[in-house]
């Protein structure tokens, strides 16, 4: 596999905090263009928030490279900010600015980073709502919405970027369980269309359906991955046996 | 909803009542101070003559309306109090967000003004201004009061706003950093009108410390209104007239700035303060 035949490559990237917990060590994932859902589970503390956050720029890398979409992600501002650009994020606790109408919230980069005039921005965002499921709610603020419309907002907003690649860390945690459903349909929907998702979640039954495949970390490295149905019918390693076991 | 619990017109009624208690209070605390007051200057033989006071407030010589001294003392007051919260707000700004900075020139920069402003009287900054940066910077009276006045306001402000800015979930930042946002942009759109919105009140407090602390720029030959009634009290020995009426003066200033300050607040209030955006 040859370098532009991937989105995404991180090579033996190492992260250890201030407080001297290795969270990433020495980790090693490539996502092939045209791989879709790229879903990574482990047990908390095992560092797959760290390695989204490291995809973007959120957390500084100790060591190793991340490549996204042939731009490295490196100390010149020029690339960082062309990669934050690149790649959306959804977060469990969504973030939405709260001071900002729905509308106001997926506006914003399109005018601001994208550069595109008041209509058209008012245009791409009724559209993404229209695809969220929520155009009744534009004009509302954050706090009038419901958990999972908040996240669909979320969602939405990072999508007006149009990102190459999309984050999602446990975008569904934070949610009463009737809302769950609502948040990963949209997820469905944009693996259909063939966004390129890498997919940090407790929801198997998503992993199992949506992902092409299944990344299992812990300590900070892969214990194993592989294509999802053979992941989950064949583990090849003690460790995801057990894990699988205790979660399913 | 424990509102709704109880009937509305009871409610209102006992809303009322309390108020009622409230007010009356309130006129017996004022009439208790009037009373003291009284006393005091009874006691020290005062002559009251608040009718000589109108004519240091205007004059209408010849059926024509002019400012007396007092109003025109005001007007200075008014002057350099509205000029220096402006600077106050963007010197304040400039400080905080310099503070926050990468930059380690910036931000001993922001920590060394700030030190030296909050640990010296302000008013040796004044005559400081005055008579040693003034000459230099060949500005008058009236800019130095204005430069003194900012500077000093400008720090209080500053750690005021820098307060409003960290107290905003990190959350905030991550999602501008994911949108491609630049800090110019994470600043206007996203961190500020948050910010600014939370720590209103007390900005609104340093607004006012500011208009009073305006009166001693008195002390380098400014007329402003303290000045004016200190010129008014030497010469016709008025001392208790003049000064409650620069203090009621000063009074209606303040409580002004409150009421624009609250109105703001008021309009600003589309969106909650906390809790907002989600958990964590
Ligand atoms: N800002 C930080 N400072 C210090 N340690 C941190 C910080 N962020 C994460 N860690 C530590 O790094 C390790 C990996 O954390 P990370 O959040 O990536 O785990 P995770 O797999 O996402 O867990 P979870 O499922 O609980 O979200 C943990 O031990 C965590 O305590
Ligand atoms: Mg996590």
């Amino acid at each position: 596999m040859s370098a532009d035949e991937r989105i995404i490559e991180a090579r033996e990237i190492a992260k250890t905090f201030p407080g001297g917990v290795v969270a990433l060590d020495r980790f090693t994932l490539a996502v092939r263009r045209g791989e879709v859902v790229v879903i990574i589970i482990g047990p908390s503390g095992s560092g797959k928030s760290t390695f989204l956050r490291c995809l973007n720029g959120l957390e500084e890398i100790d060591g190793g490279s991340i490549v996204i979409d042939g731009i490295p992600l490196d100390h010149h501002r020029k690339n960082r900010l062309l990669i934050r650009q690149e790649v959306g994020m959804v977060f469990q606790s969504f973030n939405l600015f709260p001071h900002m109408t729905v509308r106001e919230n997926i506006d914003l980069a399109q005018i601001r980073v994208r550069k595109k005039t008041r209509t058209d921005a008012a245009e791409t965002t009724m559209s993404l709502l229209a695809k969220v499921g929520i155009t009744e709610k534009a004009d509302r603020y954050p706090h009038e919405l419901s958990g999972g419309q908040q996240q669909r907002v979320a969602i939405a907003r990072a999508l007006a970027m149009s990102p190459k690649v999309m984050l999602f860390d446990e975008a569904t945690s934070a949610l009463d369980p009737e809302m769950i459903g609502e948040v990963l349909d949209v997820m469905r929907t944009l693996a259909a269309e063939g966004m390129t998702m890498v997919v940090v979640t407790h929801e198997m039954g998503f992993a199992r359906e949506a992902g092409d495949r299944i990344v299992f970390m812990e300590n900070g490295r892969i214990v194993e991955e592989g294509e999802t149905e053979r992941f989950f019918a064949a583990p090849r390693e003690e460790r995801t046996h057990a894990f699988l076991g205790q979660i399913l | 909803m424990k509102r709704g619990m109880t009937p509305l017109h009871l409610r209102s009624a006992a809303a009322s009542r309390a108020a009622l208690i409230d007010y009356g209070k309130f006129f017996l605390l004022a009439g208790l101070a009037v009373w003291l007051l009284t006393l005091g200057t009874r006691g020290m033989g005062y002559n009251w003559q608040w009718y000589r006071v109108p004519r240091f407030l205007f004059t209408t010589e010849g059926g024509v309306w002019a400012a007396g001294p007092l109003l025109q003392g005001l007007w200075v007051t008014l002057e350099i109090s509205l000029l220096s919260l402006l600077c106050t707000l963007i010197l304040g700004l400039t400080a905080a967000l310099f503070r926050l900075s990468d930059s380690f020139t910036a931000r001993a920069l922001a920590r060394g003004y700030l030190e030296l402003i909050r640990n010296t009287p302000l008013l040796i900054q004044i005559f400081f201004v005055y008579f040693v940066i003034s000459p230099v910077l060949d500005i008058g009276a009236f800019a130095s009061a204005v430069l003194a006045l900012s500077l000093f306001e400008g720090a209080y402000a500053a750690e005021i706003l820098r307060a409003g800015i960290v107290s905003l979930q990190r959350g905030q930042w991550e999602a501008a950093h994911c949108l491609g946002l630049g800090l110019f942009d994470t600043y206007r759109d996203v961190i500020l009108p948050q910010a600014v919105r939370r720590v209103l009140p007390p900005l609104a407090g340093q607004g006012i410390s500011l208009i009073k602390d305006s009166s001693l720029v008195s002390t380098i030959a400014i007329y402003d209104l303290t000045m004016q009634g200190q010129k008014i009290v030497s010469e016709t020995f008025l001392a208790f007239e003049i000064w409650f009426t620069v203090a009621a003066i000063y009074l209606v200033m303040t409580f002004g700035l409150s009421f624009a300050v609250r109105a703001l607040e008021h309009r600003m209030n589309g969106f909650p303060i906390r809790g907002a955006g989600g958990i964590a």
